[in-house]
């Protein structure tokens, strides 16, 4: 064995230094609470420190550090989306996420693997080739290929799939990837860490105060913090919080399931989506199948599982993927989803000063992480709208002026 | 899922249609009141009343249920103007 | 002999009504109405079920009364189904596997009729009984026919294999 592990083992201290400097108490005051130790807030926190020099700022997490969708997620990260706005942002994300390892000296297992999404009828292939369209002209990677692209990429696909939905063709994106996702929120964790940022899990907030429609501090579990800026970065629990500062949104909370069969050798590079069958399928570097599909049907604000949704999501991938009918399912979970009526999230101001929301991100966050941080960090930073997010701000609802993205931002709508 | 009607089946038997919300009347509210009804919604977990289908018989019907834990509390036919 | 029979009785002849006056409007036409939601009587050479409160169809001669001009809250409904009769031994498993709803626990002196949904597809079934086995009629909408006949009948032949958990101990 060697030294250094005997040594760790026998101590009544830890010898090394731990990933996270633990803080036993809350400070009485910051210049900007964080709600949401996922990626998005701890992404968040770490580009205000490093980018803003803002570092009097601390992270509160209810549960565990990115033990939310953060964790839950199915990893994928593309950009290939609908609408200019939706575009541009994602791309800068995508951008981004490529010298993230570096940035961090931590190995996030960013690993290109090339997106399709495919198409099984006219109008799922008249989407795509507006995709492409959009995409180009953004100078981002994105074609229309024929299905012997398809079947060249995943040789083990049964191109009929199964008789029901033929693939006609499929959106190509080759800038298409996955990461280990936990590793991303301990990246920007560390990295805000040791900036100065504190970062207190198992802290529950209990209310924000709000005084003449400015923030004047939050109440948790642990006691009182005075501040007069608050981030809400909370996925599925978003309108809990903005319940707190009296803020009514068109924000509602479906479940997301996925799943994991037991490892496999490598067979599938490519990550494949599928709108018409509802499933998305990728191979983790362990060897896993990584397998999603579309929203649960109705409003549930817990993480539980059902029974149903491993039965349909298998009767698809195997329409799909007729082979793997003896390939046994490992896992499978949920996360809450915060959905919007146009399928693009909701960041930015607020109508309370002070209180900046990260939010509406449903079942499109992930891939979204080092962008939200960065332009939620200049928000905060400077009270003003980053300029890739201005597509994405509340008060485009009562304004009529949506942000659609439906057609891109999953599958199965 | 019990439904009113045809008794209990299996929640694959059902379509979810939202929460009950009283509509404002469009010729007379405001432009905000009418974003706020056609847009906003109550996302927070609690009891609610919510429109639910049984498909196979296309019965409609109000369910109240508990959306943090996903229990149905009870389930009646609207009672209201038909 | 195959386990399970099926006939394929789309052509015989079927109408619907439905609406709050349609229990009124049946009475009037000197039809038996069913009192009870999800209920069914005969008719010389047919059969008028109550689909829910206030839906019903006519099957067989009969239905032609319902040709006779509606009153005010009676509106017509198309039928279009695909109806079958199964019937055999076998029927009460080819039920319990595409089926949620348990049909022996119906008591069928109460003339009971279901609306569920079968190998995914919505249904309408009466149960019965002839000769000493399990029958049942079931109508569903036709563009789901093709379907919903060759998946109950794939099931039905599954339900034949020698190696079916459903065979061991059981002879034919």
């Amino acid at each position: 064995m060697p030294w250094r592990l005997l040594r760790f083992a026998l101590s009544n201290k830890h010898p090394e230094p731990r990933m996270f400097t633990r803080h036993d108490t809350l400070k009485p005051a910051y210049d900007v609470v964080i709600i949401g130790g996922g990626g998005h807030g701890l992404a968040a926190a770490y580009y205000l420190a490093r980018d803003h020099g803002i570092t009097n700022v601390c992270v509160l997490e209810k549960g565990y550090l990115g033990g939310g969708n953060t964790g839950r997620n199915t990893t994928i990260i593309r950009s290939n989306y609908l609408t200019p706005e939706g575009v541009k942002f994602y791309d800068e994300s995508v951008r981004l996420w490529q010298d993230l390892s570096t940035d961090f000296d931590l190995n996030l297992f960013y690993s290109n693997r090339g997106h399709f999404t495919l198409a099984h009828t006219d109008a799922a292939l008249r989407t795509s080739r507006w995709r492409a369209e959009v995409n180009k002209h953004f100078g981002i990677e994105s074609e229309v290929v024929g299905p012997e692209a398809v079947k060249k990429a995943a040789p083990m696909i049964d191109l009929s799939c199964g008789g029901h939905a033929p693939i006609l063709g499929a959106l190509y994106h080759a800038p298409g990837a996955v990461a280990r996702h936990d590793a991303v929120a301990w990246g920007y964790g560390r990295g805000a860490d040791l900036r100065g940022v504190e970062i207190h899990q198992r802290t529950e907030v209990l209310g924000i105060d709000v005084v003449g429609g400015k923030v004047t501090g939050v109440r948790t579990n642990r006691g009182n913090i005075a501040t007069g800026k608050v981030l809400c970065a909370v996925a599925g629990s978003t309108p809990r919080v903005l319940d707190m500062v009296g803020i009514r949104s068109p924000i509602y909370v479906h479940p997301l399931q996925a799943m994991v069969s037991e490892p496999v050798k490598p067979w599938l590079d490519p990550i494949l989506v599928s709108g018409s069958l509802h499933v998305y399928i990728s191979q983790s570097a362990r060897g896993e199948l990584v397998m999603g599909a579309s929203l649960d049907p109705y409003e549930v604000q817990s993480t539980r599982s059902t029974f149903d949704f491993p039965e349909g999501l298998s009767a698809h991938m195997l329409d799909m993927f007729p082979f793997l009918s003896n390939v046994k399912v490992m896992r499978q979970w949920a996360g809450m989803a915060d959905m919007t009526p146009d399928f693009a999230p909701i960041m930015g101001r607020t109508p309370v000063e002070g209180f900046y929301l990260d939010g509406g991100w449903g079942t499109w966050g992930f891939k979204a992480t080092p962008v939200c941080g960065k332009t939620m960090s200049y928000t905060v930073a400077n009270d003003r709208n980053h300029d890739l997010i201005t597509g994405f701000t509340l008060d485009r609802f009562r304004n009529f002026e949506l942000t659609g993205e439906k057609g891109a931002a999953s599958v199965g709508h | 899922m019990t439904c009113p009607v045809n008794g209990p089946r299996a929640i694959s038997e059902f379509a979810y249609g939202g929460e009950i919300r009283p509509m404002p009347d469009p010729t007379t509210c405001s432009d905000d009141a009418w974003a706020d009804y056609v847009f906003n919604r109550n996302g927070s977990p609690g009891v609610k009343r919510e429109w639910w289908c049984h498909t196979p018989s296309n019965t409609w019907f109000v369910a109240e249920r508990d959306t943090a834990r996903d229990v149905i509390v009870r389930t009646y036919l609207y009672a209201g103007d038909s | 002999m195959s386990a399970i029979a099926f006939e394929n009785v789309s052509r015989t002849p079927r109408a619907g009504v439905k609406g709050p006056g349609a229990a009124a409007w049946i009475a009037a036409l000197d039809l038996p109405v069913p009192r009870a939601p999800n209920s069914w009587l005969p008719l010389p050479g047919g059969l008028i079920a109550r689909l829910g409160l206030t839906e019903f169809l006519v099957e067989g001669s009969e239905a032609a009364k319902l040709a006779a001009p509606l009153s005010p809250g009676v509106y017509p409904v198309l039928r279009q189904d695909t109806a079958l009769v199964l019937h055999g031994a076998r029927l009460n498993e080819l039920l319990l596997e595409t089926c949620s709803v348990d049909f022996r626990a119906l008591n069928l002196s109460t003339r009971p009729v279901v609306l569920t949904s079968m190998a995914g597809v919505g249904v309408t079934v009466i149960p019965g009984e002839g000769g000493g086995m399990p029958c049942c009629r079931i109508w569903c909408d036709s563009t789901y026919g093709e379907w919903f006949v060759e998946t109950l009948t794939g099931v039905a032949g599954e339900l034949e294999q020698p190696g079916h958990p459903c065979n061991q101990g059981v002879t034919a």
